[in-house]
């Protein structure tokens, strides 16, 4: 297949999607700025409600800042002056009635059952329930068992119009591959 | 104490924290690289500052159009050390500034809002 062909292959089964930015890569906070400024930028060119364009933002910037902090899958030896470079994928895209923000990136497979704990938890929360996690979370108060649920799941469940979605698939014997979607 | 005056940038407020007046503001948008590295100098300063205080007024006006989840943690530290110098006898006010049309920053003032007992917690719809 040419190299045109091949490409836009890619671009078309993201596009079949919805997608409208994706990237996959190595993260950045440099490149966290970059995006986030050019997907404000779109939504506002779209006139996308204020409401749902901050509610995109802010999701994309949770689950950035999600993979630059937490993938498994980074470069070991950096610097102190030099950013963290995380390997991870998100795709910020539209269906008929919604906007979603999937993000995906590898997690070590000791921490599966603890992730799929905290969002299985944080789905099973209703409005109310969402905001007194939310609350204990930033006061430091986080309750027994949950051990440090991560107050960006939260945030991101309590922006979201439904439950996340998420998923895991094991790579290897150390891996699994993790993928949540939220959508607003 | 000397007065501390951060301009703002994409990524961080502006920080304004007049000790003389004890008037004190956020403005912008918050979602710093490094969380502590940004808030940690003028939280201290100001946490020193309302410790010493047993008396008289103090003003903080939040005026943010975005802030994440970890910043979030700083603004409940806020809040918390405010409605701790209000229950010291000195009289604390709040202002939660938004957008009008910002359901989700209004809704932020009206959950951080009704822990505070002792402050006075203004919200504070803005047509900016």
């Amino acid at each position: 297949m040419s190299l045109a062909r091949n490409h836009y292959r890619i671009r078309e089964l993201l596009h079949d999607q919805g997608v409208i930015f994706c990237y996959s890569g190595y993260m950045t906070e440099a490149i966290l700025s970059g995006l986030g400024q050019a997907i404000k930028q779109k939504l506002a060119i779209e006139e996308t409600d204020a409401n749902t364009a901050r509610g995109v933002f802010s999701v994309f910037v949770e689950q950035m800042q999600n993979i630059i902090r937490y993938s498994a899958e980074r470069e070991p030896d950096m610097k102190p002056e030099e950013s963290v470079l995380s390997y991870g994928t998100l795709t910020v895209g539209r269906n008929a009635d919604n906007f979603f923000v999937t993000c995906g990136n590898k997690v070590a497979r000791g921490d599966v059952s603890r992730l799929q704990e905290q969002l299985a938890l944080i789905g099973s929360l209703d409005r109310d329930g969402l905001l007194a996690l939310y609350k204990q979370i930033l006061k430091g108060e986080t309750p027994e068992g949950s051990r440090g649920a991560g107050v960006g799941f939260v945030d991101i469940a309590r922006r979201a119009s439904r439950p996340i979605e998420f998923d895991f698939f094991d790579l290897d014997t150390q891996h699994a591959f993790f993928s949540l979607r939220a959508t607003i | 104490m000397e007065n501390i005056r951060i301009e703002r940038t994409d990524r961080t407020p502006e920080v304004n924290f007049d000790f003389t007046d004890n008037r004190f503001a956020l403005r912008g948008e918050s979602y710093p690289e490094d969380v502590p590295a940004f808030f940690g100098p003028p939280f201290s300063a100001l946490e020193h500052h309302l410790k010493g205080l047993q008396t008289g007024q103090v003003t903080f006006s939040f005026e943010m159009i975005y802030f994440n989840s970890t910043s979030a943690k700083v603004v409940m530290k806020l809040l918390g050390l405010l409605e701790e110098t209000a229950g010291r006898g000195v009289a604390v006010t709040v202002n939660w500034c938004f957008k009008a049309d910002d359901d989700n920053m209004r809704e932020l003032g009206e959950e951080f809002g009704e822990d505070m007992e002792t402050a006075t917690f203004h919200m504070c719809p803005t047509d900016k």
